[in-house]
């Protein structure tokens, strides 16, 4: 696990519906707007993420609420997630949980720690490994490409 | 008055799309039908079948969660019915104190299936459950569509 001051704070940009398949694109880039971190999730998780960026508040509570409920009953705050590897196109993340100056880690997905990050207002990082091995040449094309795509299809 | 329920499987509605998780209480004498949406259905199958996926499914975070927290659930509780949709409660024993967490039956149900906590459902509510309703679908339904949910 890499030291705090060596990773890289990230934004989410935007979830994006990939048109071809069944699955959505969070995109996340850092703040001078240099790097860009496509991320591959579940509709559902998508789903989520952008309910809670367009501070959209289902009548029900979606289970990323759900868990954000049971940290702040509990007095627990999420002080960051930080996306800590990639392997076989898998990316892997870790929640840091905080009370009472004690931090505990989680394992999750990425798609999880971020709806739960966006729901706390809690940071998001990623490590330099991460970012230079996500094989970015050809993206800024993929995504000029998608962005065109996804504009003539609605939004799921 | 809480009875305690079983989760008994899991349908797929073919007309509207979604799946229904099948909860009866010990003595099958009540039988209380939850529509649930795709991946809430799939949480709940994989609880049921035991199979850990290779990430960690929401769920299975929000167990890893609740344990890094050193809370247990200690039940979940089918607590109301209102114009057709469910309202559940999971209840938390954390230090000395009991907390009460407002959420969907489908979160309390995939949830309580991981934690063995005891699922009930609340007299009220297997009264005010229309039966009847399930009972058409059920006469409509054709042999194939008992087959193992794909979720």
């Amino acid at each position: 696990m890499a030291e705090t001051n060596t990773l890289i704070p990230l934004k989410v940009h935007g979830v994006l519906v990939d048109p071809n398949t069944d699955t959505q694109i969070v995109v996340l880039r850092d703040e001078q707007n240099s790097e860009v971190l496509p991320i591959w999730v579940g509709t559902t998780e998508g789903t989520s993420i952008r309910l809670a960026l367009e501070n959209v508040i289902p009548p029900r509570p979606m289970s990323h609420d759900l868990i954000c409920s049971f940290a702040s009953y509990l007095g627990f705050t999420l002080s960051k997630v930080v996306i800590t590897e990639v392997k076989n196109n898998t990316y892997f993340s870790t929640i840091f949980l905080s009370k009472d100056g004690v931090e505990k880690s989680v394992d999750s997905r990425p798609s999880d720690a971020i709806a739960l990050a966006v729901r706390c207002q809690c940071p998001i990082y990623v490590t330099p490994e991460v970012l230079e091995r996500r094989g970015g040449e050809d993206l800024d094309t993929w995504l000029s490409k998608l962005d065109q795509k996804g504009s003539e299809q609605p939004e799921a | 008055m809480l009875n305690q329920m079983n989760v008994r499987g899991l349908l797929f509605d073919p007309y509207n799309n979604a799946y229904i998780v099948i909860l009866r209480d010990e003595e099958h004498s009540d039988m209380l039908p939850i529509w649930v949406g795709k991946s809430e259905a799939s949480a709940i199958s994989f609880a049921l079948e035991k199979i850990a996926p290779p990430r960690p499914m929401t769920h299975d975070l929000m167990k890893t969660m609740l344990d890094n927290m050193d809370a247990k659930v200690i039940s979940t509780v089918i607590t109301d019915l209102k114009d057709n949709t469910y309202f559940a409660k999971i209840h938390l024993l954390f230090g000395d104190s009991e907390f009460t967490v407002d959420s969907r039956p489908s979160d309390a149900i995939a949830v309580a299936l991981r934690t063995e906590a005891p699922i009930f459902a609340s007299g009220e509510v297997l009264h005010k459950q229309n039966s009847e309703e399930l009972e058409r679908w059920l006469e409509n339904l054709k042999p194939e569509d008992f087959g193992k949910s794909d979720a």
